[in-house]
């Protein structure tokens, strides 16, 4: 494929979606500095108060301002989102490397879980699990990586058997690497650009994960804000004070949309893979 | 023979598929019994007989052996909530899922094919940004919020179309159940829309610069006729081996769309048996979605086969 | 006749295709009901909740009115010591006959018959059948029929609530008789009764469809509307949506922070009624230390502003109330102790019960424990998830640390039966006979009963039991005044506010009068008409 005419704009997208991301993350982490309100505090006398001067994205049901919630709720959909996606590209490239590297029946063994395990279907099989261990946001991150694992560790598999086959490790051993540093030393690097691109998608993913877990009541639990329950709770408001729903739903599409996009321009200007 | 040894290969997957499904199941705290707590009239040893008559207190192993010869031979036992058989019960909302999934499959074709042409074709263009940036937004939009949306301005604000339900209570004919698949079906169909043009388009892009498409071009064929014959004709297998193993993506799908819109399907089905923790109905849920997806990802992987002789 | 109305039938069907529009209005000819869940099955015995769809079917030997008495509806008239019809023996036993009404048939054709109640007696008291409970049928030595519209039910001891025995009606001895009745598909899915309707199809996961009977008892012209469909959404707000674009058109129990997106619907009319139901925070002494100190829990009462509450969250929709009998019940008093809100009152108790904040972390302690507790209540409800967090606000002003938890139905049941809980934010669906012995008893806790407050008082158990026991109301009212007023002396829960009803019906509906217990608002549909 000839280089693509736009690589200089994909190189500016980036950018732009690395400022985004970077100003994401800056907002949820000063959250305790810039929220007008206290994300908890109940104010019943002034509830549902449209947006306004003093309140920018009005109040919800307990007269609670929906700006510090959002900010607020930022910190635990973002911090879901990225040590989830963390977690997922971890556990991921370690199956993958010990598949790729072990071979023979730990290899097809370790795979076809990962197809079983995909084969099911993601949603569902978080929701039976979240309803069963009732999970606070630790373990939710935990249940969230646990699906999502498999098609990172597909493609780090892949590579690792391509290297395995081609004789680096072989080379390596020969030249008195233990087998377990050559690992390290030549897959790793090799792999890293494709890792970074699954855990941007993986964010992504991640964060819609939890706001569909959220959004059937199975996810965080209240009064801890996350953009998933905000939306839970504006549903049974939606007729009548939209800007409910409108402002954490938009939160949730802006930095999804921001990790997808930057997702995709890296894997353009690497390779020209589908970012799905 | 090819065909038999990919069977083959799904069987062990199917069946680490189902020591997971039942793992996670009967690890659940009050275990499948949970649902007789609710009941202040159930004494414990009605519970004890229960869990005795349903073979609870024998070893997981057992168990689980004998839960999967009788699901095998298609006795998914008994629903906890209505007390009727669990494969009575999946039928019965079958058909609404696969209305639906049917109507957002067209749906999503009849929008990805078109935009993904149109980017291949004018690659760079202002159609192809506009589209690119659509799709992302496709991809990266909650699913349950998008319905929200279209439910609280389309049906409700304008009442151009039904909130919610697959038709008015009886059968009011073929229009009235197009009116409810509407809403539904496009939001079902959002996600893939978007993923599918732009794979489209990648995979048009790749034929377009194949040397017997340039080769076409210069014998003087015409663009359209050139885009149409040959690169379309050569990127729909990839296409279609695409929509295929999409499968899990679009049961999880039809589960929060079938919630929005109160659409009787499966999906429908199983957010009912998480409230009621309806366990046998669970079970057989995540069974035969994962069989399903991995029938439908045999079936792409055949047809890409079949579709794409350079692979071997 | 019948065809040419068939045939009406069939062009208004066919135009309402052409139109395509969902928003046709109640008529004698339909009526769409919305409904909050598909019934699990519609043998009234086997389920907990005395399910609407059924009393249009089904109909009890009494059945409770909107003013919470008991009327006769199968039966010719409610036993009382006074019509002779209640006798209790000097040996502590009691005798109740029934007379039932002459001319009674089952929807085919077959006499109900006084052999039809002594078989549900026994099919509930045998060992083969699961009914949902057993309540009073356990007390039952034996049943004789001396004529075929006679039943004397032989109790072993005095039974209060006697005149409520059979409000769920009977079992058709015809078509159960010698039948596992848990597995009997065809009753359980289509039930014979003697009521107004019949089950014409129930569409799963859509809807049931009843269709009026040819010749119901109370006349052939009875009841005016024919078709009644119960759709099931469960979504509350699609249930509002839908009720506001008229794809359905009724609804009962509207929550209240749903009534102001309704109350302007043009055409709906919302019926509003006191319940025999209300809303309170159990607090379970066996699991919290804390609570079985009566200053903690009258300091927990003090502490939160439920005037503020109901003014607020529930739109003023549901008045405060200080006990579990509601004012709708002959057995209701105001004549209890109340702990307004009052935050210093609530700090000073807390203070006095030895609970300090000496960290200043703003939550007390007292030998290194902190006055914490979750509070759990069911997910889904807008109103309780609101509820919850105003009071885990004002709890914290007083230095009391509550957190809050969301439970799904099923799990809420089972957490509540094992006592696995602290404090749970909930409400009983009170039966329409004052019986608080399964509440408040100390012997009553799970899986005997439901005093999951887990309180333990020689003196209320001793006074709940007597007015169990006796079947002179003047007397049984005087001891449940007692009870209710040791209760509230106790604080032995937080009561809230009543579960004040919300139904919407059609503005044209005449004969609709609602029903504050769980008879529901279907129990006179006989009467109901379209203008």
């Amino acid at each position: 494929m000839s280089m693509d005419p736009g690589a200089q704009r994909a190189t500016f997208s980036v950018n732009a979606a690395l400022v985004v991301a970077g100003l994401l993350v800056l907002l949820a982490l000063a959250a305790p500095l810039i929220a007008p309100f206290a994300p908890d505090a109940i104010d019943l006398a002034g509830r549902r108060a449209a947006p306004s001067s003093v309140h920018w994205f009005g109040t919800d049901d307990l007269g609670r301002d929906l700006l510090s919630r959002v900010l607020y709720g930022a910190r635990v959909s973002l911090a879901i989102g990225i040590l989830a996606a963390a977690l997922t590209v971890a556990l991921g490239a370690g199956v993958g490397m010990v598949a790729g590297a072990a071979g023979r029946w730990i290899d097809a063994l370790l795979m076809r879980i990962a197809d079983a395990i995909l084969a099911v279907p993601r949603l569902p099989l978080l929701m039976i699990a979240s309803v069963i261990v009732r999970p606070g946001v630790p373990v939710l991150i935990l249940l969230v990586a646990a699906v999502s694992w498999m098609e990172t560790a597909r493609v780090v598999r892949a590579e690792v058997r391509s290297l395995v086959t081609r004789g680096f490790v072989e080379a390596a051993h020969a030249m008195g690497v233990k087998p377990l540093m050559s690992l390290w030393r030549h897959i790793l690097p090799n792999v890293i650009p494709t890792l970074v691109v699954a855990t941007t998608l993986a964010v992504g993913r991640s964060i819609l994960l939890e706001s569909a877990l959220s959004f059937f009541g199975v996810g965080v639990q209240p009064p801890t804000a996350s953009w998933g329950n905000m939306l839970y709770q504006a549903q049974s408001t939606m007729a009548t004070e939209p800007w409910l729903a409108l402002f954490p739903g938009a939160a949730i599409l802006i930095s999804v949309l921001t990790v997808n996009s930057l997702g995709e321009r890296l894997s353009i200007s690497r390779i020209g893979v589908r970012a799905s | 023979m090819l065909l038999l040894r990919r069977v083959a290969q799904s069987i062990p997957l199917l069946l680490i598929v189902s020591v997971l499904v039942f793992a996670l199941l009967h690890a659940a705290p009050g275990g499948p019994l949970a649902i007789y707590l609710e009941n202040p009239g159930v004494r414990p040893e009605d519970i004890e007989r229960l869990r005795k008559a349903l073979g609870l207190d024998q070893p997981l192993s057992i168990q689980y052996v004998r839960w999967l010869s009788a699901f095998i031979t298609g006795d998914w036992g008994f629903s906890l909530s209505d007390g009727r058989p669990v494969a009575q019960r999946m039928l019965e909302r079958a058909p609404a899922t696969l209305e639906l999934a049917g109507a957002s499959l067209i749906v999503a074709l009849l929008a990805a094919v078109p935009l993904g042409i149109v980017s291949a074709v004018r690659r760079g263009r202002w159609v192809d940004r506009v589209s690119g940036v659509i799709a992302l937004a496709g991809v990266s939009l909650p699913v349950f919020w998008f319905g929200l949306i279209l439910q609280l301005t389309l049906a409700i604000g304008l009442g151009w179309l039904p909130s919610s339900g697959r038709s008015a209570v009886f059968d009011s004919g073929f229009v009235d159940r197009i009116r409810h698949l509407i809403l539904p079906a496009t939001v079902l169909a959002a996600v893939h829309a978007a993923a599918w043009s732009r794979f489209l388009r990648s995979s048009m892009l790749g034929v377009l610069s194949q040397r017997f498409i340039l080769a076409a071009e210069g014998r003087g064929v015409p663009k359209r006729a050139v885009v149409l014959r040959h690169a379309l004709r050569n990127a729909a297998g990839p296409l279609v081996t695409i929509v295929f193993m999409d499968a899990a993506l679009l049961v999880s799908g039809a589960v929060v769309t079938e919630s929005v819109f109160a659409w009787p399907g499966l999906g429908a089905l199983f957010t009912e048996a998480i409230v009621r923790r309806d366990y046998p109905v669970l079970m057989a849920f995540l069974m035969v979605t994962s069989a399903a997806v991995i029938l439908l990802n045999l079936v792409a992987d055949l047809m890409h086969r079949a579709l794409d002789p350079r692979v071997a | 006749m019948n065809v040419q109305r068939r045939i009406i039938a069939a062009i208004a069907l066919l135009s309402f295709a052409c139109a395509g529009s969902d928003r046709g209005g109640a008529s004698n000819d339909l009526l769409i009901v919305g409904y909050d869940r598909e019934p699990d099955t519609m043998n009234r015995f086997s389920t907990h909740i005395l399910e609407d769809i059924q009393s249009c079917v089904i109909e009890g030997l009494t059945v409770t009115d909107e003013q919470m008495n008991v009327i006769p509806l199968l039966a010719s008239e409610v036993p009382t010591p006074e019509n002779g019809g209640v006798v209790v023996h000097a040996n502590g036993k009691m005798d109740v006959t029934w007379r039932i009404r002459p001319g009674i048939r089952w929807h085919d054709g077959v006499p109900f018959t006084s052999a039809d109640i002594k078989f549900t007696v026994e099919a509930i008291n045998s060992p083969d059948y699961n009914p949902e409970s057993t309540d009073g049928f356990d007390r039952i030595e034996s049943v004789d029929t001396p004529d075929s519209l006679t039943a004397i039910i032989h109790y072993r001891e005095v039974y209060a609530p006697y005149a409520l025995q059979f409000v769920r009606g009977a079992l058709p001895r015809h078509v159960l008789q010698g039948r596992d009745i848990d597995g009997a598909q065809d009753y359980n899915r289509n039930p014979l009764g003697t009521g107004p309707y019949r089950v014409a199809e129930w569409k799963t996961g859509e809807y049931v469809l009843l269709e009026r009977v040819p010749n119901y008892w109370r006349g052939d012209s009875l009841p005016a509307i024919r078709r009644i469909v119960f759709r099931f959404v469960a979504n509350t707000s699609t249930r509002m949506n839908q009720l506001r674009g008229g794809e359905i058109h009724v609804t009962a129990l509207v929550p209240w922070d749903k009534y102001r997106e309704v109350r302007d619907v043009p055409g709906l009319s919302i019926h509003k009624m006191p319940g025999n139901s209300y809303e309170h925070v159990t607090l379970n002494q066996r699991a919290v230390e804390a609570f079985r100190d009566v200053r903690v829990r009258r300091a927990l009462t003090h502490a939160i502003d439920r005037e503020l509450i109901v003014r607020t969250i529930l739109d003023s929709l549901a008045p405060v109330i200080h006990g579990p009998i509601q004012a709708v019940s002959w057995a209701f008093t105001d004549q209890v102790a109340r702990y307004d809100y009052d935050p210093a009152r609530a700090r000073a108790l807390l203070d006095s019960a030895g609970w300090h904040d000496r960290d200043n972390d703003g939550v007390r302690e007292r030998n290194g424990k902190r006055l914490a507790f979750t509070l759990i209540t069911q997910a889904g409800f807008a109103v309780r998830e609101n509820v919850s967090q105003a009071l885990q606000r004002m709890w914290r002003d007083v230095g009391v640390d509550a957190q809050v938890q969301l439970v799904d139905g099923t799990s809420i049941s089972g957490l509540w039966f094992e006592g696995k809980f602290d404090a749970m934010l909930h409400w009983w669906h009170m039966p329409a006979d004052p019986e608080l012995t399964l509440f408040f008893a100390a012997d009553r806790t799970p899986p005997n009963g439901r005093n999951i407050n887990y309180v333990s008082d020689d003196s209320l158990t001793r006074l709940l039991y007597a007015s169990d026991r006796t079947v002179d109301q003047a007397r049984r009212r005087a001891l449940l005044v007692a009870a209710q007023q040791r209760i509230a002396d106790l604080a032995v829960e937080i009561p809230l506010y009543n579960v004040t009803r919300l139904d919407a019906v059609p503005a044209t509906l005449e004969g609709f009068t609602g029903n504050p217990t769980n008879a529901g608002i279907f129990w006179d549909v006989w009467r109901w008409r379209i203008k």
